[in-house]
């Protein structure tokens, strides 16, 4: 009989399964989490359950610290507020709490993403006449401008992956100087307000984290995949020499918390 | 000022005249006064100015029957149930919609002006985006931010140096005032003052900051008994001009202590909506297709409604079957 503490084998896991361990991972204890639909919600709770059990969680609805026993499918579902220490509203969560600086950790999303970071959730193609549309913004760059560190958890494909996103939704290391337009680094266009910014991005072949430049680099591959792999998948250069290794596997303990205690009815996971 | 008026539905749609700007209650798929937003759609109600701080399905509704012209807000969608607010982008895509794309945080500023009586709210969120590029603001392209509307201010935003305590840059968001909120809400005392349950959204923001308030409650409660708790309590009476009692007014959005989400609803209106046929389809079945909010519960029925119906301690659903498991 395994260990539950070992890491199990491919095979025994699904790629969204890593996908939620890795981004759980990037949890530290007793950080305020700022978490999205999805994903972001089984990477806080697991991470509640195993490394980081001081950690808090907000949801831009308004629910502050909730301790749901079920599954919320969003964040302004009725379950997110269960045991929460504060039933409130967007004014707190964005003013309140993220604009007055509580916030270490979010986890966000996007449809493209640029080699600093630069997120597209709003169209395809040129924004005056665009080919499709996207959800938009919602939190997403407000978080990303001012939470501590914020880690994207994104689908692997070429098309994603861009030199440049067609559209800026949400603020990178390295962004827009209105009204000219010029690039200028994230920390200098902040000033006094700078904190941080995309500290890790997760997809289904690796993670990426970001240089001193505040350029993205592979820090490990997913089991299965080689680095030339990643980089072919990507439309910018990327840089795979600081590959540390192989991304760490769920161990079988965790499988069974995101299974048996996160998602027990199949919400997010299939 | 005074008490609000009790009137039914179709007199709360009256009340609304094409161009109005309008707002909504509610987060996404919850607390929107969907009953409301149908009887709109009955009274072909056109050309919308609806600014709001996320869309959901009550927008789609709204844009699929094409009653909106202006979209101020950061985002549509379904949330599980649909991943895109397929209306508003076919609106963006034919230029039938003016869309002005703002971020989360800058909707909720706005909003804070307006619901303060102040005309800018200051902020540091989402700068150096092409939310603020020039060259996108699309009220300025249509010629709109020329100061003959009232409700559309100068600027989309203006940039400013902190006076203060050399912060930095920072961003200034107009005031919002919308002639109307449009609120669905849990529980209204019989002279007007409003609870919501759980999360309050940015519904009293919403209803401070419009000039007139339609509020459609799931439930009239005696005043005596809503003044026991005043702390629970979200704005006065007086701050409300019309009340309708309407249960389930809020399906297919949810309702927290009464309803959850209508899941499988909702994907069929997603799916349906992927197409202006297929909303005109739905849109015949269940908006034009029912004489009001009475036929509509009957035709979704009683079934139905009580999967939905809320566990009264937890304050949703422990019935329906909601995930693969």
């Amino acid at each position: 009989m395994a260990d539950k503490k070992d890491y199990a084998k491919p095979g025994e896991y699904k790629p969204i399964d890593l996908l939620a361990v890795a981004a759980a991972r990037e949890v530290r204890d007793g950080d305020v989490v700022f978490a999205g639909t999805g994903l972001p919600m089984l990477a806080i709770m697991l991470a509640q359950l195993t490394t980081a059990p001081t950690s808090v969680c907000i949801y831009e609805a308004g629910s502050i610290d909730g301790r749901p026993i079920d599954l919320p499918s969003s964040v302004g579902d009725a379950r997110c507020v269960y045991q929460a220490s504060l039933a409130t509203g967007l004014t707190e969560a964005f003013f309140g709490q993220l604009h007055r600086g509580y916030v270490d950790l979010a986890f966000l999303g996007g449809a493209e993403i640029d080699k600093y970071g630069n997120v597209n959730t709003t169209v395809v193609g040129n924004y005056l006449t665009p080919s499709k549309r996207f959800t938009g913004s919602g939190g997403n760059p407000d978080i990303n401008s001012l939470a501590r560190r914020t880690v994207f958890v994104m689908v692997q494909e070429k098309r994603r992956f861009r030199e440049n996103v067609d559209y800026i939704t949400s603020p990178g290391w390295r962004l827009l100087k209105w009204p000219s337009g010029e690039w200028i680094s994230k920390k200098d266009l902040y000033g006094k307000f700078f904190r941080g910014g995309p500290e890790a991005v997760i997809t289904n072949m690796g993670v990426f984290r970001f240089d001193e430049e505040g350029v993205m680099y592979l820090d490990t591959v997913h089991p299965g995949f080689t680095p030339e792999q990643v980089r072919d998948n990507c439309s910018f250069d990327l840089n795979i020499s600081r590959v540390r290794g192989e991304t760490k596997p769920p161990t079988y303990e965790e499988l069974e918390l995101l299974y048996t205690k996160v998602d027990p009815a199949g919400i997010f996971l299939p | 000022m005074g008490r609000p008026k009790k009137i039914t539905l179709k007199e709360a749609a009256a009340l609304i005249q094409d161009g109005d700007m309008i707002s909504f209650s509610g987060f996404t798929i919850w607390r929107r006064p969907m009953a409301l937003v149908y009887e709109m759609i009955r009274q072909n109600k056109k050309n919308l100015h609806l600014f709001e701080v996320n869309g959901g399905t009550h927008t789609e509704v709204l844009a699929g029957a094409g009653a909106i012209r202006i979209w101020e807000s950061c985002w549509v969608g379904h949330e599980l149930y649909g991943k895109l607010g397929e209306a508003i982008a076919r609106g963006q895509i034919e230029g039938s919609i003016i869309v002005e794309d703002y971020s989360h945080g800058h909707v909720v500023a706005r909003l804070l002006a307006g619901s303060y009586g102040l005309p800018y709210m200051p902020c540091a969120l989402s700068m150096g985006t092409d939310i603020l590029n020039p060259e996108f603001d699309m009220l300025r392209k249509a010629g709109l931010r020329d100061g003959s509307n009232p409700k559309i201010p100068a600027m989309k935003y203006a940039i400013v140096e902190d006076p203060f305590f050399g912060m930095g840059e920072l961003l200034l968001m107009p005031a919002a005032n919308p002639d109307w909120a449009l609120v669905y809400a849990s529980q209204v005392g019989d002279e007007g003052t409003v609870r919501v349950f759980a999360q309050t959204y940015t519904d009293a923001e919403v209803i401070r900051a419009a000039d007139k308030v339609i509020v459609i409650a799931e439930e009239i409660v005696p005043e005596s008994y809503i003044r026991q708790e005043p702390e629970k309590n979200l704005v006065p009476g007086y701050a409300i001009d019309y009340i309708v009692e309407l249960p389930w007014a809020a399906h297919p959005t949810g309702s927290q202590g009464y309803y959850d989400v209508d899941a499988d609803f909702i994907r069929n209106l997603y799916a349906a909506s992927k197409s202006q046929d297929g909303f005109n389809r739905w849109a015949e079945e269940w908006i034009f297709g029912v004489e009001g909010h009475e036929e509509y519960l009957e035709k979704i029925g009683v079934t139905r409604l009580e999967q939905l119906r809320a566990n009264r301690v937890l304050g949703y659903s422990t019935r329906m079957k909601r995930g693969s498991r």
